[in-house]
């Protein structure tokens, strides 16, 4: 099943080519988890765009499920975390050992050396460890002991987090927040959905069903494609007062950031090419708003967890009418 | 309370004051209004609205003030337009005081402009034109912030710095736009009822009365306000010009106090000759100014002819007839604020009066004594003169006598007996009303005929002109002398004729009558008449140049008008577009207005922030019959604006027509298919 994308893999890809093959990759996570069609697409744009995904959902809706189903449609190495208490940095950037042999200390790498990491329950580790991996996040590679050890490419982790259950957690802070690119929460499937399940899910495990249909390779390409889709100065102007719009709002205690704006316009570029097309438009940068921005926005109010998250994805969206795109 | 919702009352309740002030500068609102008023004004300023509560049953108090104000009115204590006015003030403090919702919004503001109007009634002066202005932009920007609030969402700020940048830029345009529809179109000159108050300062003269009383109070020295403006040819072209203005002469003495014999002369003359001239004649063209405050025309000595005054009053300018009284005074028939006319006087030297022409009564007067006079007056004047018969010798022996012997003062001694024996032998001091006193009557006492006259004295250059304060006022001695008349004598010690005012005082005040005249000139009084005036003075012929070769072409100065106009224009057009700071629209972008504007007739209409692009998704969704055909079009709108592939030469009539064809179809069906169900739907 890997020929296809060989066969991608060595032309380079145009807009049309890699729309079929990001569908291609929603389509297997869409076998995973049966009626996320939009999340589905939202989590290939996550990758493609070279973002961090954070999931946040309440258990046993699938979660851990896409993490893995993106990795396997992908063929990217995979490692989950499950992030505890007690966890500590070393669990996951990995170690010196001493080989009594050689008399040597040698590095084994934790389970953060893979390419796409599912960082289950990110917020129940102490913060020490969260700022370990959120700073890999950013890097790209691990300091350990006075030597750096560079992570594999492309890099991409999954975080979940329950957004209700808050006992015994460590929050994380907004400025790690930041740096997810996406948020995303998937919700109960429609009823629907859930009767099928319930009739097929006997037979056999749903991460059965995905096949590989992509390698690291060509997600590296599409990421090179995404990231030189042209961006019109009027719509990076949109993005812009987009931002400002959010720091000048009355509930906003803390508007978007820098690294808010060019996240967005990344999504936005990657949201393109589900279009085939070779621009950004004011409409791509409106589909991956919310998604992009509504955790990196800190409001006035107290609500926590998913009201806050409702809210702020209201407040956007009130933006997106207010703010005019150009014409 | 927001910070924008308190700017924009603070603004409105500010305004309000300005309208108020407008009237209030005319000086004629009751006392007690303006109180009333300006308690409002503070309390609301302050955000304490007294009467939010109780609006209905605080409206009852203005049922009481206006019972008042009729009872004034009725009883003629208070003009029925000051009482108009006056009440619009009321009504609008009493709105100050509510409960600031829109409809008190807008009741204060009307108020504001009723109270405008009024000020235009009662005074229309420069101080009102800076309250109109002020109020205009205040309230103007006060409901613009009101428009503004009412559309932004409960709870959220107003925008006030981004909505009062573009305002004010809107606001200097349409005062801008004003003066211009101002000097393009001459205002017009209504009736108002309402009486106008003297402009400015008000009088500055006591006016010229029907007697001189020595002692009491009399014109003040010092006071710097400008009566008169003259322009004179042939032009002496000094600075200080120290001539005699006469108003008028008296010749009864009664030892208190100075009167003519006789009354009004002559009546309704258009013009007046009071004594035939000579070839040598000086031309005056007077004009008095309302600091001046008396009816009588002044000319310089000696006055010939005086004619073709007019007289500026509230309702405009007019032609006035003149009357001759007892004295050789000159009056205007009609009151004005100020006037202006033309005098022929007679070079200094004498009046060429002829003694035997005067009439009888005045041929005695001009002897006449008091019967109380001290005898030491007759001795005096026998003792100085020490024989001297010759009139004009004798005067200039008193007067230099007077002049050596007492003081100049300015201060008055209060009522006396015997003012004349008082200032000769007591106080030996006096002002220029006891100096020419003392000379007549002691000239009379020696047999010699003289007349006190007054006016002014000075001249001072302004321009191309000569100004007369009201310091000037004075007064001097006329001695009889055979073959030439009546020659002019001082006794007044030379330093003191003239205005003893500070120098500042009158620069300052000097400079204010010049903005108020310029004012009253071109925009109280501006008329068509100024604005061809201003025409023809550009394509009339430069002066002195009759002889040169005539040409059928304008003059260069006007062709320089049309240059500064055209340059006038075009900085005001290239101001505009950079202000207006918007580029051209993108081709692309009057594209997407064309396609929008084809939508129409679908009842294909864009939500509230919704784009084309975004149309165009949700008909694809709902899988209208439209969205295949609108789907190409916007593809390639999106591609021209965003994606740096411009439309070609006709690709967007192209791309338009087609749409056009699918939009018409589909009205068609749509039609058809309304007219299938109708017969259905009646049958039912």
């Amino acid at each position: 099943m890997n020929q296809p994308a060989r066969v991608l893999a060595a032309a380079a890809p145009s807009p049309a080519t890699a729309r079929t093959a990001m569908e291609r990759i929603a389509a297997e996570l869409g076998r995973a988890v049966q009626g996320k069609e939009a999340q589905a697409r939202l989590v290939a744009t996550c990758l493609v765009s070279g973002g961090h995904l954070l999931l946040e959902d309440v258990p046993g809706v699938g979660k851990t499920t896409l993490a893995e189903a993106l990795a396997r449609a992908c063929g990217l190495s995979f490692a989950r975390v499950q992030f505890t208490a007690d966890l500590m940095p070393a669990d996951i950037l990995g170690a010196q050992i001493f080989h009594a042999q050689t008399a040597t200390f040698q590095f084994r790498p934790g389970p953060l050396f893979r390419q796409l990491v599912l960082a289950d329950e990110l917020n129940r580790a102490p913060p020490r460890t969260q700022s370990a991996l959120l700073e890999a996040m950013a890097q790209g590679q691990v300091s350990l002991d006075g030597s750096t050890h560079a992570l594999p490419s492309p890099f991409t982790v999954v975080a979940t987090q329950n957004p209700v259950d808050f006992s015994g957690t460590y929050p994380l802070p907004d400025s790690q927040l930041d740096r997810f690119m996406l948020r995303l929460s998937l919700g109960h499937p429609a009823p629907d959905v859930e009767a099928k399940l319930l009739a097929t899910r006997g037979r056999a495990p749903p991460l059965d069903a995905v096949q590989t249909v992509s390698s690291p390779e060509e997600v590296a390409q599409l990421r090179e494609l995404s990231a030189e889709l042209r961006l019109d100065g009027t719509v990076a102007d949109y993005v812009v007062r987009l931002a400002r719009a959010t720091r000048e709002h009355g509930d906003i205690e803390r508007g978007a950031s820098t690294r808010a704006v060019l996240a967005l316009g990344a999504a936005a570029r990657t949201q393109a090419l589900w279009e085939a097309r070779d621009f950004v438009t004011p409409g791509d940068v409106r589909a991956v708003l919310v998604p992009c921005w509504a955790h990196r926005v800190l409001l006035r109010s107290a609500v926590q967890g998913v009201a806050a998250r409702d809210e702020a994805a209201h407040l956007l969206e009130e933006l997106t009418r207010k703010v005019p795109a150009p014409r | 309370m927001t910070r924008g919702t308190r700017l924009r009352l603070v603004l409105r309740d500010v305004a309000s004051g300005c309208a108020f002030a407008s009237m209030a500068v005319s000086g004629q609102l009751p006392l007690w209004t303006l109180g009333l008023f300006a308690f409002a004004l503070v309390a609301a300023l302050f955000g304490k609205r007294l009467f939010a509560r109780r609006a209905k049953l605080t409206a009852l108090l203005l049922l009481g003030v206006a019972a008042v104000l009729a009872v004034n009115v009725t009883s003629g204590a208070l003009n029925l337009v000051v009482a108009a006015c006056a009440f619009a003030g009321l009504i609008s403090a009493h709105r100050l005081l509510s409960a600031p919702d829109p409809a008190t919004d807008g009741q204060v503001h009307l108020s504001g402009l009723l109270m405008v109007a009024g000020g235009a009634a009662l005074s229309g002066e420069l101080v009102y034109g800076l309250f109109l202005v002020a109020f205009s932009v205040l309230s103007s920007v006060s409901m613009a912030l009101g428009v503004v609030e009412a559309a932004v969402p409960e709870g959220e700020p107003i925008p006030v710095r981004a909505v009062l940048r573009p305002l004010g830029t809107g606001v200097t345009f349409a005062v801008a736009g004003a003066m211009a529809f101002f000097i393009l179109f001459p205002r017009l000159n209504w009736n108002m009822t309402g009486p106008r108050a003297a402009p400015g300062l008000g009088p500055a003269t006591a006016g010229f009365s029907n007697t001189v009383r020595l002692g009491g109070a009399g014109t003040i020295k010092d006071n710097p306000r400008i009566v008169l403006r003259a322009t004179l040819s042939p032009d002496p072209g000094v600075d200080a010009l120290g001539s005699y203005w006469v108003g008028r002469t008296y010749d009864i003495f009664d030892g208190m106090e100075w009167t003519n014999a006789g009354g009004v002369r002559r009546e309704r003359e258009p013009l007046l000759t009071l004594r035939p001239g000579g070839d040598n004649l000086i031309h005056q063209r007077v004009e008095l100014l309302p600091a001046y405050g008396a009816r009588t025309l002044i000319a310089l000595e000696t006055p010939s002819r005086l004619g073709n005054a007019v007289a500026n009053g509230s309702t405009g300018s007019r032609r006035t007839s003149l009357q001759e009284l007892a004295g050789g005074e000159a009056r205007f028939l009609e009151a004005g604020v100020s006037y202006a006319y033309e005098a022929y006087s007679l070079p200094p030297g004498g009046s060429g009066d002829s003694f035997r022409k005067l009439p009888s009564e005045e041929q005695d007067a001009l002897l006449a004594l008091p019967e109380a006079l001290d005898p030491r007056v007759a001795q005096t004047a026998a003792r100085v003169l020490n024989g001297e018969r010759e009139p004009l010798a004798a005067a200039q022996k008193l007067a230099t006598w007077l002049q050596r012997e007492h003081a100049y003062t300015l201060e008055q001694n209060g009522e006396r007996e015997d003012p004349l024996a008082d200032f000769l032998f007591d106080r030996k001091a006096g002002h220029c009303e006891h100096f020419a006193t003392a000379l007549t009557l002691m000239l009379r006492t020696q047999g010699i005929r003289a007349r006190l006259a007054t006016g002014f004295f000075g001249g001072e250059r302004v321009n191309d002109g000569y100004v007369l304060r009201a310091g000037d006022a004075h007064a001097w001695t006329h001695v009889l002398v055979p073959e030439r008349g009546f020659v002019t004598v001082d006794a007044t010690p030379p330093a003191h004729r003239p205005s003893q005012g500070s120098r500042l005082l009158q620069r300052l005040l000097g400079l204010y009558e010049a903005l108020e005249s310029r004012w009253r000139n071109s925009v109280v009084d501006y008329s068509f008449r100024d604005q061809v005036d201003v025409a023809r003075a550009l394509v009339r012929p430069p002066k002195g140049a009759e002889n040169t070769a005539r040409s059928r072409l304008p003059p260069a100065r006007a062709w320089g008008a049309a240059l500064v106009a055209g340059m006038v224009v075009y900085a005001a057009w290239r101001l505009v577009t950079r202000l207006a700071g918007r580029p051209r629209p993108h081709a692309a972008t009057r594209f997407v207005d064309a396609v929008e504007a084809m939508l129409v007739p679908a009842r294909l209409v864009r939500g509230e922030g919704e784009t084309l692009e975004d149309l165009d998704a949700r008909l694809a969704r709902e899988r209208h019959p439209l969205a295949l055909a609108l789907a190409p079009v916007t593809r390639r709108y999106l591609e021209a604006r965003f994606g740096g592939r411009p439309l070609r030469q006709g690709e967007a009539d192209q791309l338009l027509r087609a749409l056009q064809q699918s939009v018409a179809a589909h009205v068609k069906l749509e039609a058809q298919r309304a007219r299938a169900s109708e017969p259905r739907a009646r049958a039912s």
